[in-house]
């Protein structure tokens, strides 16, 4: 494979394990950040996963790909669901490859006098404090200030199961079409894990029902069939 | 411990509470009523007796197969059949390969009582020596994704495979008419399994504590309910057998509203496998038509495809009519009416062949054959593709070829569709002639 000089001939397109899309020998000292997806062979870095290029200014790289299967990274918020408590972690399920820890006081204001007590199949959404491979990962109830934020238990509704790639896709800007649209006619909370789960909640059960089955739906039609598909949706409510 | 927990099902709270209340309102998790099933696919495999269904995101595939063995004692003219099932571990994280699961046993049983209890599968025409040898047929089940329901999508698969399975024809043969030959598929027909009836399984999961009734759960309404039951049923109106293994407990009435339903869900799918078998039938049958009888009426794309093989093809096309006789002898009984009474027509020499022979209806030759025109050169088939390949050969090769001249002159006087037809269904026996009496300088 020919080493491309330019990296930007590769941005936004399908790249497959052995793909080389970087010449170190030619950038000057340059820092680039790598990130999923990409390891350095000496001078050439090169593609391990298949999926999607991207690169943010001024210097990051990483590979996207939708998969059912979540690979735990630091920073992300998830959805987890608890199936087993310690005396000092709560034990989370986040579809990853190992089950996660949630130490007791890691909630805002959290002492050993007020430990919540979450029975099994509570459904938290969380933040992955560490992931590192080989040991299970890290999470928290508090953002990094502390704060509890919007982390926590959630009460009443439904969890849907998607693919990391829809769940990214729901949690990009400007909102997913699906979101824009069952927005306008229908009043719903949700909650994204990137993790590939996504909660659903509303006054009644046929909105929440109708909105976790469209947003599974859609992530196999195109942004057309998308369309017509929420329109014939939405007439079919009123 | 973090293995066997990853491995099974992890429910939220939120998710039996959310089925639970969005059932007080008659709606189920995937926009369900509580009454319907859902969508159900039937396909066959490219060999008798092989059904994959589909069934929501549930999929089974079934294979029936044959083997002659001596028949048990107290039953010596009865043959017998047996259930084996698989739980693959690709279908669900709990599905342990090695010795299957208590579960994986009950599946097998209800599929398998409900159909010997009900002697659905006629067991005596399966005898061919009485106390010595008959039919044991084996159907293999195996689940290959589970999303909920697997005993109803089994026991459709079995179903939908033991109606497509043949069992080649013993016949008495030999020297003495002693000796059993089994026949090879090409040489007899292989005839299907007599089933008197279909008997379909219903199953009903109660969930919460007013025991709502859901028919065909899914594998999140399968983890959280609490009892279910699994009716087996014919269109005739039997209940072949119901299974009912544990679980809470239900009122009579609700049971009884449970066996009415289950009838009329049976025969809507009792309708849809019959539909399924049939045009799998049909195609099967529009199959061998084509291998023997081809179809040269083939598309503008075709015929430029075969005039570019004009060029090579005529040397090959007599090493190619020499399969054909053969084929063409073996091959009679095959053929269609059509066929054989205009090879009879054709035996005076071609003189004397007569496209508007009273046998030979033109109009439904060529409706025919515009409907099999698409399907030909799809096929994989060399045969299909060497015939069509040669006919059209010799049919443009402008050379004093005598086979070609005969093709002419017939062409003059009838329609061009059905001459190809007609011809193609005579050409080896004009070869044969031909070849017996002169030598044609076919090359």
């Amino acid at each position: 494979m020919e080493s491309k000089p330019s990296p930007s001939t590769l941005i936004d397109q399908l790249v497959v394990p052995g793909d080389v899309i970087l010449d170190l020998s030619i950038m000057t000292s340059q820092t680039i950040k790598l990130g999923g997806g990409l390891r350095q062979d000496g001078d050439t870095i090169s593609v391990m996963k298949a999926g999607t290029l991207r690169f943010t200014k001024p210097n990051k790289y990483w590979v996207e790909s939708s998969n059912k299967r979540y690979i735990p990274n630091a920073g992300d918020n998830v959805l987890g669901v608890v199936v087993d408590t310690k005396p000092e972690n709560f034990i989370l399920d986040i579809k990853g490859p190992a089950l996660a820890h949630l130490p007791v006081l890691s909630f805002e204001g959290g002492t050993r006098r007020n430990i919540p007590k979450f029975e099994v199949g509570t459904l938290l959404y969380v933040r992955v404090v560490s992931a590192n491979t080989g040991m299970n990962p890290e999470l928290s109830c508090m953002d990094a200030n502390g704060k509890a934020g919007e982390y926590g238990i959630l009460k009443e509704g439904y969890m849907f199961e998607s693919s990391t790639g829809l769940a990214r896709q729901l949690l990009s800007s400007p909102p997913h079409l699906v979101l824009e649209a069952l927005g306008k006619k229908l009043s719903f909370e949700i909650a994204v894990g990137i993790n590939g789960r996504f909660w659903v909640n509303a006054s009644q059960s046929s909105t929440v029902i109708l909105v976790g089955n469209a947003i599974q739906k859609s992530e196999s039609l195109s942004m057309v069939q998308q369309k017509i598909y929420l329109d014939k949706l939405l007439k079919s409510i009123q | 411990m973090e293995q066997r927990v990853a491995n099974s099902l992890v429910m939220t709270v939120n998710e039996k509470r959310f089925i639970e209340s969005a059932l007080l309102s008659d709606i189920r998790v995937d926009g369900r009523r509580p009454f319907d099933y859902r969508t159900l696919t039937i396909r066959f495999g490219s060999e008798d007796g092989s059904s994959e269904v589909q069934l929501g995101q549930t999929q089974v595939v079934g294979f029936v197969t044959g083997q002659l063995v001596q028949p048990y004692r107290d039953r010596p003219n009865e043959g017998t059949f047996a259930i084996y099932t698989e739980f693959s571990p690709m279908a669900d994280p709990s599905f342990e390969p090695g010795r299957p699961g208590d579960s994986a046993i009950e599946l097998g049983r209800i599929v398998d009582r409900g159909l010997r209890e009900s002697r659905a599968v006629d067991t005596e025409s399966l005898c061919v020596i009485a106390g010595k040898l008959v039919w044991a047929i084996r159907i293999d089940l195996h689940i290959i994704d589970n999303g909920g329901n697997l005993v109803d999508a089994a026991n459709i698969a079995a179903l939908a495979a033991l109606s497509t399975f043949t069992r080649p024809e013993c016949t008495f043969g030999g020297e003495d008419g002693q000796e059993l030959i089994v026949n090879p598929p090409d040489e007899r027909e292989p005839l299907p399994l007599i089933i008197h009836h279909l008997p379909v399984a219903v199953t009903f999961g109660f969930i919460g504590d007013d025991n709502i009734v859901v028919i065909d759960p899914t594998h999140y309404e399968e983890a959280v309910m609490g009892g279910s039951m699994t009716a087996t049923l014919n269109t005739n109106g039997d209940v072949c057998a119901i299974q009912k293994a544990g679980g809470a407990g239900v009122l009579q009435s609700s049971i009884m509203q449970c066996l009415r339903i289950a009838s009329v869900k049976a025969g809507d799918i009792t309708s849809k496998i019959k539909n399924a078998v049939e045009s799998y039938n049909t195609q099967k049958a529009k199959r061998k038509v084509k291998r023997h009888n081809p179809a040269p009426a083939v598309s503008s794309v075709a015929k430029n495809h075969m005039e570019r093989l004009t060029l090579g093809s005529d040397e090959s096309a007599v090493g190619q009519s020499n399969n054909m006789d053969i084929d063409g002898q073996s091959n009679e009984q095959d053929k269609t009416n059509k066929s054989k009474n205009t090879a009879k027509d054709l035996t005076g020499g071609p003189a004397s062949w007569d496209p508007y022979s009273s046998a030979v209806d033109g109009d439904e030759l060529r409706a025919s054959l515009a409907s099999r025109v698409a399907t030909p050169l799809e096929k994989d088939k060399e045969s299909t593709q060497v015939k069509p390949d040669e006919t059209k050969s010799t049919q443009q090769s402008t050379d004093a070829n005598s086979i070609a001249e005969i093709h002419e002159t017939v062409e003059v006087g009838s329609q061009k569709k059905q001459a190809k037809t007609l011809k193609d269904a005579v050409k080896p026996k004009h070869k044969r002639k031909n070849k017996s009496t002169s030598k044609p300088s076919a090359s």
